[in-house]
């Protein structure tokens, strides 16, 4: 069941309805900062890119590209972009970009190789790929407290919050995908909540609420309440305010071009070692070649 | 519901789509407002202008199309 935990089409929805919702824009506050971050990054890259595809990046990015000679602007609904896509099925032609932005626009992906493949594929020679996913470092307060309290009333518990790829992972994604000079770093941070109400009003309002395939039980609201009973009482600071860890892994990859430096093949060296530590050479007293 | 008589799309947009499904290229049908995969049978709706390239909103081609 693991294999395929998201239901694409049930993340949609959700999507869809916060979206139309009055609370969607301020809620968007981490896609707007993961939008900022991959900006400041490009700024950084001193390259003109004149045609770019921005994958949930949202009015931030349509704005940053406004002049590009070419930019395509997609989600997974309609409301504010050029078009509405699944990541998993990429509509997009071959080599049709030199740039592709995504921040965040990747977490319910149940696919995620195959769909780092087809974006790579939709990049021209040395295009880049920049995107933002979630860390398994976020939510992990309210990972832990609805797990508890699932536990505790019923004797079992479901995965309430999505798996999330680590730093290591998410660089060995991009390695299998085919990206040339693949780079994952993390970023984790701590938003303040004036209460456990709040980040789960927020989490609705994003339309970031789990989207598990299959019946999923509902949760009980006495599993709810209790859930963030424990929350408040573990992780409350002094002022009663309460925290919540996202961790924002940024990927960095290359479309596969001859100008990318890359490793020399091994035993390809013109200069010895020694040489270049201006020392002599000592034999380590093994041979390469078994004597005669 | 918008005048959809007055919406055209972008050809620039036309020409980095595929169908999602076949990964071919699409006709763009204006009066209907879709775009048409032959090659996958489907038919993706153009809504408000923006469209909607995902298999499961798509429309099978019936036979005489």
């Amino acid at each position: 069941m693991l294999d395929h935990p998201f239901d694409p089409r049930r993340h949609r929805l959700r999507k869809r309805r916060a979206a139309a919702g009055p609370g969607f824009r301020d809620a968007c506050f981490l896609q707007i900062r993961a939008a900022e971050d991959l900006l400041e990054r490009l700024e950084a890259i001193h390259r003109p890119f004149a045609r770019v595809f921005s994958l949930g990046g949202g009015l931030r990015l349509r704005k940053a590209f406004a002049g590009a000679a070419f930019a395509l602007h997609a989600d997974m609904m309609e409301r504010g972009s050029d078009l509405a896509l699944d990541p998993e099925r990429l509509p997009i032609a071959r080599q049709a970009f030199d740039l592709i932005v995504a921040p965040l626009a990747l977490g319910w992906v149940n696919d995620l190789p195959g769909a780092l493949v087809q974006l790579r594929l939709s990049l021209r020679p040395d295009g880049l790929f920049l995107a933002t996913l979630f860390g398994p470092e976020t939510l992990r307060e309210l990972r832990v407290v609805l797990l508890e309290a699932e536990a505790e009333g019923t004797g079992g518990a479901a995965l309430r919050v999505a798996p999330f790829p680590d730093l290591r992972e998410a660089a060995g994604l991009l390695q299998r995908a085919g990206f040339a000079l693949p780079a994952a770093d993390r970023e984790v941070t701590t938003v303040r909540y004036r209460d456990p109400w709040r980040l789960l009003q927020d989490l609705r309002a994003m339309g970031e609420t789990a989207a598990f395939c299959g019946p999923v039980r509902p949760l009980r609201r006495q599993v709810v309440m209790r859930a963030l009973q424990l929350y408040q009482e573990r992780y409350a600071f002094p002022d009663g305010r309460v925290p919540a860890t996202f961790e924002l892994i940024t990927l960095t990859g290359w479309a596969p071009h001859e100008s990318q430096q890359k490793p020399l093949a091994p035993g390809s060296a013109k200069a010895r070692l020694a040489d270049a530590l201006g020392v002599p050479e000592q034999s380590t007293g093994e041979t390469a070649k078994p004597k005669a | 519901m918008t005048d959809q008589s007055t919406t055209d799309l972008d050809p620039r947009l036309l020409e980095v789509l595929v169908c999602p499904h076949a990964r071919t290229p699409l006709r763009y049908d204006r009066a209907k407002q879709e775009l048409v995969s032959a090659a996958a049978r489907l038919a993706y709706p153009i809504r408000d202008g923006v469209p909607v390239l995902i298999v499961e909103e798509a429309r099978e081609l019936g036979p005489e199309e």
